[in-house]
């Protein structure tokens, strides 16, 4: 009876979590504070070594402290300390990707979408270009190119982030080029820009800021997977990725110098896709397929 | 269809026109290629001379052109590294990451066929929540870590798989699985989607009521209309295989292509970089153009 009843309960909790997702917020609001205000709250400064407190286990373990509650790593630095700036290198490489990429794709689709034609023809095999190609490819590229800088990271991964916003934004402008509001704005004497901006933009910021908000997760994916490979910012700025890499060939004596940061990215990745359906299943349900 | 195909092919030579420059560009941005071959004690005169010896005092449409010449005639240069001719290197590490992708590619897709299609027939039940809940987990966790964990659990601690590298058909097994890993939830996915739709078809409905078994209307019947949509997924399972075969391989040490490419980066090679990923290029190039023809030649309404 009584477990009955803890069941019913938790399905409530689930059922009440998919109208609104209370966790992934969490998560993203936790996030969002500590990137703000890295330098106030981290307990040691990210690059500070100690080398007598090497390999410190995090603090529930036996011979753990609760001087360094997530650990130490390999030269003694703090690694909650680490991770708290590693968390503002993350939200701040997948904003201004996001921002770039939405820029860059929105202009390139919605010109497509209105244009037809020739140059929708263009943009369209570049933008199918661009979707096929990996986008870990132009990043290496590019660092081996430029050198690895925080720069180079952002400037790789809009290279090619840019091309779902333009092929979304085609196809939505697609869908209302030819409505009646539209027609009416061109016989009043409208211009295409005026058209564009006035218009057509109101009604597709929807599909937009749907798109934005999944991608936040997989942009920081790949920022991850940059660092771990060396070619994302370089050390000894502190990035989830590269941490993980640290700890790669400790990870029997310490593993909590790659777990940590790895749950971090997986949290962090994790509720972002959550929130995207959620805003999606809010702001635009006929993007459910997706 | 002639005309499409010729048109598609068109296409892709001037898409990997434009690649080329793009790549060239890089190679003359990434600093002066003299200052890294020139002996420390070099004289203005030496400079001058490699300068004339490579060929970088002439234009820069000249030097593109030459380099066109070069990548037809199968020269890439030679590494910065080892002084190692790009193409050889390249030809002996290139098997070891096709068998490697391969392996998991196939790996990959018989386990989100049975994933895939087995959540769809379980709509709404465990079953099909559990497949979901590992998909959304799979693209959420960093895959790379998922590779430390595997070398860290089953070769480390229970010793039954080498850590790393390449010889027996034991050290194929965590690097393939890991790999598999990469595009299992788009995979699972997708067929899952698309396997709801079809099975809620008219068609699947007749091969029910004619009485034929269950497993014969879903396996022989659905199966085979769901996967057409999985298609348009092939090239970014390539982009996904590409990427992840970077990470797995330098995780496991593999002697493949990828891991020539992390190497590269952190040397900061660029001539074996460049060579890469203009085949890599090509690659996908091919692949986004047999999947175009194959698409056109399943659903005629794609032709010009």
């Amino acid at each position: 009876m009584e477990k009955a009843k803890f069941g019913k309960k938790l399905i409530q909790i689930w059922k009440y979590s998919r109208r609104f997702p209370v966790i992934p917020i969490a998560i993203f609001c936790v996030l969002v504070f500590v990137a703000i205000f890295a330098d106030v709250i981290t307990p040691y400064p990210p690059n500070e070594m100690s080398l007598t407190e090497r390999l410190t286990p995090p603090f529930f373990m036996p011979e753990g402290s609760t001087a360094h509650l997530l650990g130490t790593d390999n030269i003694g630095r703090d690694i909650l300390s680490r991770m708290m700036f590693g968390a503002r290198i993350s939200l701040s490489v997948s904003l201004m990707v996001i921002a770039i990429a939405t820029i860059i794709g929105t202009f390139l689709g919605m010109i497509a979408g209105y244009m037809r034609g020739r140059v929708d023809a263009v943009l369209m095999r570049v933008t199918d270009a661009a979707l096929a190609f990996p986008a870990l490819l132009i990043a290496l590229l590019l660092g081996v190119a430029l050198g690895p800088s925080f720069r180079t990271v952002v400037l790789a991964l809009s290279a090619l982030s840019w091309a779902p916003y333009a092929r979304m934004m085609r196809g939505e402008v697609l869908k209302i080029r030819d409505e009646d509001f539209v027609a009416q704005a061109r016989i009043i004497g409208s211009s295409q820009a005026r058209i564009l901006i006035k218009h057509i933009f109101p009604n597709v910021v929807n599909t937009l800021v749907v798109l934005m908000t999944m991608s936040v997760g997989l942009v920081i994916l790949i920022e991850a997977s940059l660092s771990f490979l060396g070619a994302g910012i370089p050390p000894p700025t502190p990035s989830w990725g590269s941490m993980v890499a640290d700890g790669r060939n400790l990870f029997q004596r310490a593993w909590w110098i790659s777990l940590f940061p790895s749950l971090a990215i997986g949290a962090v990745v994790l509720s972002g896709n959550f929130l995207g359906d959620w805003i999606r299943d809010k702001m635009d349900p006929r993007l459910r397929q997706l | 269809m002639t005309r499409f195909i010729i048109i598609r092919l068109i296409q892709a030579f001037v898409t990997l026109i434009v690649i080329s420059m793009v790549i060239f560009a890089l190679a003359r941005a990434s600093g002066d290629p003299v200052m890294l071959i020139a002996p420390p004690m070099a004289t203005l005169e030496d400079i001058e001379a490699i300068r004339q010896h490579l060929g970088l005092d002439k234009s820069l449409p000249e030097q593109y052109w030459v380099f066109l010449q070069n990548i037809t005639q199968g020269d890439l240069g030679q590494s910065i590294q080892n002084r190692q001719d790009v193409t050889t290197l390249i030809g002996t590490r290139l098997p070891n990451t096709v068998t490697l992708s391969l392996s998991a590619i196939f790996l990959g897709l018989i386990v989100s066929l049975i994933l895939g299609v087995t959540a769809a027939c379980k709509f709404g039940t465990w079953m099909d929540n559990a497949v979901k809940f590992v998909a959304i987990l799979g693209q959420a966790l960093p895959s790379f870590w998922l590779a430390i964990v595997a070398i860290s659990v089953f070769a480390v601690l229970l010793g039954w798989l080498p850590t790393s590298g390449m010889g027996s058909p034991a050290h194929y097994v965590l690097p393939v699985l890991t790999l598999s890993f990469f595009m299992l939830p788009i995979f699972t996915r997708l067929l899952r989607s698309s396997m709801l739709e079809v099975l809620d078809s008219e068609y699947v409905k007749l091969a029910r009521i004619k009485g034929l078994s269950e497993r014969v209307v879903v396996w022989k019947h659905a199966l085979r209309n769901a996967i057409i949509p999985l298609l348009t997924a092939a090239g970014i399972t390539f982009a996904t295989i590409v990427t992840g075969a970077v990470i797995i391989e330098t995780v496991f040490a593999w002697p493949g292509l990828g891991r020539l490419m992390a190497e590269a980066m952190i040397r900061r090679d660029f001539p074996v970089i460049q060579a890469t990923v203009m085949l890599v290029a090509v690659v996908v190039l091919f692949v986004n153009l047999l999947v175009d023809i194959t698409y056109a030649y399943v659903d005629p309404r794609i032709r010009y």
